[in-house]
């Protein structure tokens, strides 16, 4: 899509599992680390645990994460990391929004 | 969620995980006030002859950057737990500088290493009996660069840290060099003068330099040290609770 067409199918085109508010800061966050815990993850974007779990499975059978479960002092510690795909949705989802929104100094 | 929410969430993130790879903050802190107690400890007179059950005080002096790397891993555990590991994204830059400080200590410390082999193969020991005998040079010792060494490229992740334990290990290899060199100079009643000449002028003007410059920096290493701290917890403050 080129920058400044805005049309319905533009609209319609954005990746919902991306365009979600949770999932779109789920993501970002992950973009901003190498690898994050469930615990940080869920503080940052203050979701609940259920609500968290349920995104994060959504996204990893997408393929947009990975989670990856160790053991930390005999403690289960859970860690997402985002995938390439994840982040070249990411990326696309960002470009696309920008050309949607009208520009500076536009009504 | 607005574009600004979604810089902050990023912004947020990077500043945990750069924290949390570190956990530094007061450690550093801590470095720069043991920097500043040990630099004004040589400046006592009795320090070199002093004992301690037995043994020279400076043989347990010597043994500080370790105990800062123990107590920098304790408040690493206690106070900077958090909210779980958060790797942060690789940063080509910082690792170079980071690692700039790291090769910058192996390289004070194998320049005196060489010095020490050399001062013990040239066998001046022989010529100063008495002075081997006050500040009697443990073998051990020639270990010592080796062992500050060591643990360096994976205890040291932030580059404030780094100065510090370089700091700490400089200043400890500064107090071996009597060890080592100083006490097989020669015997006053041989070639050198009984003040030691231009020569003592000269190094007492550059230790207190030294000195004084350690004091700057561990001044300055305890008030980053202080604000690293500050903004870790603003950090946590600024992360929003569960919904």
């Amino acid at each position: 899509m080129k920058e400044g067409e805005t049309t319905p199918k533009a609209i319609l085109d954005l990746d919902r599992m991306v365009h979600e508010p949770a999932r779109l800061a789920i993501l970002t966050v992950l973009a901003s680390a190498e690898e994050v815990a469930f615990l940080f993850l869920q503080r940052v974007t203050g979701l609940s645990k259920g609500n968290l779990s349920s995104h994060t499975q959504k996204l990893e059978a997408v393929g947009y994460l990975a989670t990856l479960k160790a053991f930390q002092r005999r403690i289960p510690v859970t860690s997402f990391r985002i995938t390439e795909d994840g982040r070249a949705a990411l990326r696309l989802y960002h470009q696309q929004l920008r050309a949607l929104l009208p520009k500076e100094g536009t009504p | 969620m607005t574009t600004p929410d979604l810089d902050v969430l990023g912004a947020l993130t990077r500043d945990y995980a750069a924290f949390q790879s570190r956990k530094s903050g007061l450690a550093t802190a801590l470095g720069g006030l043991m920097a500043i107690l040990l630099a004004l400890a040589a400046l006592s007179p009795d320090l070199m002859g002093a004992r301690v059950t037995g043994r020279l005080l400076v043989e347990y002096l010597v043994w500080m950057p370790f105990l800062w790397l123990a107590l920098k891993w304790g408040v690493g555990r206690v106070l900077y737990r958090g909210l779980g590991p958060v790797k942060p994204s690789p940063d080509a830059a910082y690792e170079r500088r980071r690692w700039f400080w790291i090769q910058g200590l192996a390289l004070f410390l194998l320049a005196f290493l060489l010095a020490g082999l050399y001062a013990f193969a040239s066998g001046l020991m022989q010529v100063n009996p008495s002075r081997a005998a006050l500040c009697p040079p443990p073998l051990w010792m020639l270990l010592m660069p080796f062992l500050y060494l060591l643990p360096a490229p994976w205890v040291l992740r932030g580059i404030e840290e780094a100065r510090a334990y370089v700091v700490l290990v400089g200043q400890c290899m500064l107090w071996l060099v009597p060890f080592f060199l100083l006490s097989f100079w020669p015997p006053r009643s041989a070639s050198l003068p009984a003040d030691w000449g231009r020569f003592g002028d000269l190094s007492g003007i550059g230790m207190v330099g030294l000195i004084l410059l350690i004091l700057v920096w561990g001044a300055l290493a305890m008030i980053r040290g202080w604000r690293e701290h500050h903004q870790y917890l603003a950090i946590l403050r600024a992360l929003p609770r569960e919904s």
